[in-house]
């Protein structure tokens, strides 16, 4: 009898934990010694590189048309040249400041020629600096939505307008996730219902409101932005989140000293993520503007009920 | 045997009952969470200014659908020049269209006590701080309050809490609410052209 207990009490702390993920928690300070200069670092790829995996790429916070941004772009396509990711996820702020025509080619199109070349399809969702018609345009992939889900393999996408959460949008996710049975389900916005930054930090309200629903139709993990800093989250109620905002504007020495939420963070330079998913891993790998790798792990996918 | 023939009455009655059940259980359903539960209606005339913003609010959206028809196609994989295009050309025409609009065409006085209470009491209590600095942490520069001019293309939009827009009244998916300070304004979602705003809604 004490030892079902026991098993009892190990299966329940292995649901609650949900996850168990292989990677250390720490916080790397400071500036990496990344200068504007074009990256020379070598391509150092951490990541399984199966046969058959899903693999995609994260970027946040971008839209600035900087020489910083055009720098990650080409380590993205470096990278890409060993790690042939098939798209590329957006948290937000895709495009700071004006809209115009210029504006998309100076702050998107320009920084990820290469990538867009290469046929990489992105997929973006909205930010407080982005205007509502992002939706409509052509690299964007939201079918004039500014919410919307897609299916890759095993992965089910949900991209959020976390700017304007109303109860159509709501109403949407909690129907969308209820009758979905995708191995993986993987929600991204732009901002964080947890975070250590200084400047905005976790966004409480918004987490008031989907967390529950996260919670109650097995989200897997959920990508934001909106800080510009990276931070990878302790798993919260065995959801894991990610804050990747730091793909074109940079806040150095945000991140909070020693946090209780962070398992690790990185505001030394901007950084893109790199994730591939193969059956129930989900591999991950953060990389600087001048290709270091700054975190990397992978994410065990809970059984699900 | 005795046979019964059921009371009409009674059986509306009793149907009645269950409709009333049935809908409670599916409004309770859409908004289990109860920090999107809605406000408070408090009396049969708040009801009413409700309804009549929310009816002002959908003649306008009749009135910009009629408008847009007149604005180049815009397909959901256009490109930078197609949206650009699009976006003047229903600006524009929604100026000519409400030529003459002035604030408090929407925010008519009895909507705004109501909003006014809800924002009250959404900000009130210090857990509820972090909404306040939401709002008040956008940056505004270029941003005039003008009705039926742009809100700034280059300036950064607030972030509206879910729990409060689940308290205002309910608009359609082409006009949203935004926080301007302590201003909330009420934009085209398209084409950001001000419809209206109320000054100092924040309390």
């Amino acid at each position: 009898m004490r030892r079902f207990v026991n098993a009892k009490i190990l299966l329940v702390a292995f649901i609650v934990a949900g996850f168990s993920i292989s990677a250390p928690a720490q916080k790397i300070n400071g500036n990496s010694g990344a200068r504007s200069s074009a990256p020379s670092s070598p391509v150092k790829l951490t990541l399984p590189l199966k046969d058959g995996s899903l693999r995609f790429a994260v970027i946040g916070d971008t839209g600035t048309g900087s020489s910083q941004q055009h720098a990650l772009g080409s380590m993205m396509a470096k990278y890409r040249a060993v790690f042939p990711f098939e798209f590329v996820l957006m948290m937000g702020d895709n495009m700071y400041g004006g809209e115009k025509p210029k504006d998309f080619e100076k702050k998107f199109a320009g920084p990820y020629r290469q990538l867009l070349a290469d046929k990489v399809k992105f997929y973006a969702s909205l930010g407080n600096h982005d205007q509502a018609l992002q939706v409509n345009y052509e690299h964007f992939n939201m079918n004039g939505k500014d919410y919307y889900r897609f299916k890759k393999g095993d992965v089910a996408f949900y991209a959020l307008n976390s700017n304007y959460m109303d109860k159509k949008q709501v109403e949407w996710l909690e129907s969308e996730l209820a009758k979905d049975t995708s191995e993986w389900k993987v929600c991204f916005f732009h901002h964080p219902p947890y975070s250590s930054a200084k400047k905005h930090g976790s966004d409480s309200q918004l987490r008031e409101v989907v967390e529950p629903i996260f919670l109650k139709h097995g989200v897997d993990v959920v990508l934001t932005g909106h800080d510009h800093v990276y931070e990878r989250i302790k798993p919260q109620k065995g959801i894991y989140y990610f804050v990747s905002g730091a793909g074109g504007k940079l806040r150095t020495g945000d991140i909070k000293d020693s946090s209780p939420l962070t398992a690790k963070s990185f505001d030394g330079d901007m950084h893109f993520m790199l994730f591939e998913v193969t059956g129930d891993e989900m591999h991950f790998q953060a990389i600087s503007r001048t290709g270091q790798t700054i975190d990397s792990g992978v994410i065990t996918r809970r059984k699900k009920s | 045997m005795k046979h019964i023939i059921p009371d009409p009455l009674r059986v509306v009655g009793v149907s009645l009952i269950a409709l009333s059940f049935a809908v409670t259980v599916a409004v309770a359903q859409k908004t289990d969470n109860p920090a999107l539960a809605p406000a408070p209606v408090t009396s049969p005339a708040e009801k009413a200014a409700i309804e009549s913003f929310e009816n002002h609010v959908k003649d306008y959206v009749k009135l910009r659908n009629k408008v847009r028809e007149t604005a180049p196609k815009l397909s959901k994989d256009a490109t930078p020049e197609q949206i650009h295009a699009y976006r003047t050309t229903l600006e524009e025409s929604l100026r000519n269209a409400r030529k003459g609009a002035r604030r408090g065409d929407l925010f008519k006085p009895d909507i705004t006590s109501f909003i006014r209470r809800t924002l009250k009491n959404e900000f009130q209590g210090r857990d509820r701080k972090e909404i306040r600095d939401i709002a008040f942490e956008t940056e505004l520069k270029g941003v005039v309050l003008r009705v039926n001019y742009p809100y700034a293309d280059s300036a950064e939009q607030s972030e509206m809490p879910a729990t409060l827009l689940a308290k205002l009244p309910q608009l359609p998916k082409e006009v949203r609410y935004r926080f301007v300070g302590s201003n909330l304004i009420l934009v085209d979602r398209e084409s950001n052209v001000i419809l209206d705003f109320m000054p100092d809604a924040l309390p």
